[in-house]
């Protein structure tokens, strides 16, 4: 719901990143989303083409990568991914693989990274 | 001729909210003021609840109202005689750390012991922000049906206190809810639930109980 706010602070990062490099040209971003962010990365997209005119990135493509799950478990004490494929809510609820606790403590996938950018910059 | 070059950018955008959320509870702390985020839906409550708070605690109590227009309630606050300011929010579907840092300067955090924060009504957007609290709490109300815990687990998962409020009409509404009390603990088995109705003063001590044990840990 919130993906027009956090879209535009992935593309300031975007564009003030290629400006510090001199760029002409930004030709590819990649973004990375955690799967408990509450960001929907196919509206994020949608929305970084249509932000992204008027300036040096609208010919970018922009690639969403997903960023597992990773939990520690307060009551088995396992540490590592939680996968969620099974449960159908977007937004899911998380248990531990193991022993399928839900007393758990979230360590990796809620957050929203601009991995990297492919520029295009004059020849020195 | 251009040459092509791959820069590694590695910009969390959630981590410049989280720097400023602890900014603001560092401020909160250095003043011993006690935070608390009530996050809820449209209409479950958490105006009326924030009310009968500041009329019912003992300590001095200081509101940050946040809407997307943050008058009205703001002005219901204000006939309470507390220190109160308005946040608006415009288009923006939840309050972040930024809109707070910006609003704690109105805030005299030397007379108050409590700050509590009402959050645009949301029951999904605020789940990703911190806003500094000490403490969240959820409010729901049996109006909203009682598949709404199963229908937003992440932010029953990020509760440090749950309240299910409007219980005096569960029956009108044809809701249980004890299942909204369970769907809950499925979610977020330590977190303590507490069945209120404001209107005819039920559980409110047991608010207050939670709220001030909650800051004395």
């Amino acid at each position: 719901m919130h993906e027009l706010s956090m879209t535009a602070g992935i593309l300031k990062a975007v564009i003030s990143n290629a400006e510090e490099n001199d760029a002409t040209e930004v030709t590819e971003v990649i973004v990375e989303i955690g799967k408990l962010a509450l960001l929907n990365p196919e509206q994020v997209k949608f929305m970084l083409d249509v932000l992204s005119e008027d300036t040096i990135a609208k010919d970018a493509k922009f690639v969403m990568e997903e960023i597992p799950i990773e939990i520690k478990c307060k009551e088995c004490g396992y540490i590592g991914e939680a996968d969620n494929d099974d449960l159908d809510h977007y937004a899911p609820m998380v248990e531990c693989p193991k022993c399928e606790n839900k007393l758990i403590e979230i360590t990796n996938g809620k957050d929203c990274i601009v991995k990297n950018i492919i520029i295009e910059k004059p020849d020195d | 001729m251009h040459k092509v070059t791959e820069i590694e950018v590695q910009h969390n955008i959630m981590k410049a909210n989280k720097k400023l959320a602890d900014k603001n509870q560092a401020l909160f702390d250095n003043n011993n003021v006690f935070c608390v985020d009530f996050v809820g839906a449209i209409g479950s409550g958490k105006t009326s609840l924030i009310e009968d708070l500041i009329d019912n605690m003992n300590g001095s109590i200081g509101v940050i109202a946040g809407d997307v227009i943050s008058k009205f309630d703001a002005g219901r606050f204000e006939k309470h005689n507390v220190p109160v300011v308005g946040l608006n929010t415009g288009k923006e579907c939840h309050l972040d750390a930024h809109l707070v840092e910006h609003v704690l300067d109105d805030i005299p955090m030397d007379k108050i012991d409590y700050l509590f924060i009402e959050n645009v009504g949301n029951l999904i957007c605020p789940v990703d922000f911190d806003l500094g609290s000490h403490m969240r709490i959820v409010v729901i109300s049996v109006s909203e049906g009682d598949d709404t815990v199963e229908k937003h687990p992440l932010i029953f998962q990020s509760a440090d206190l749950v309240i299910i409020n409007k219980i005096d009409i569960a029956d009108a509404v044809g809701v249980d809810s004890e299942k909204m009390v369970n769907d809950v603990h499925e979610i977020n088995p330590s977190v303590e639930v507490i069945e209120t109705s404001l209107k005819e003063v039920k559980g409110l001590d047991k608010v207050i109980s939670a709220i001030e044990e909650f800051k004395s840990n």
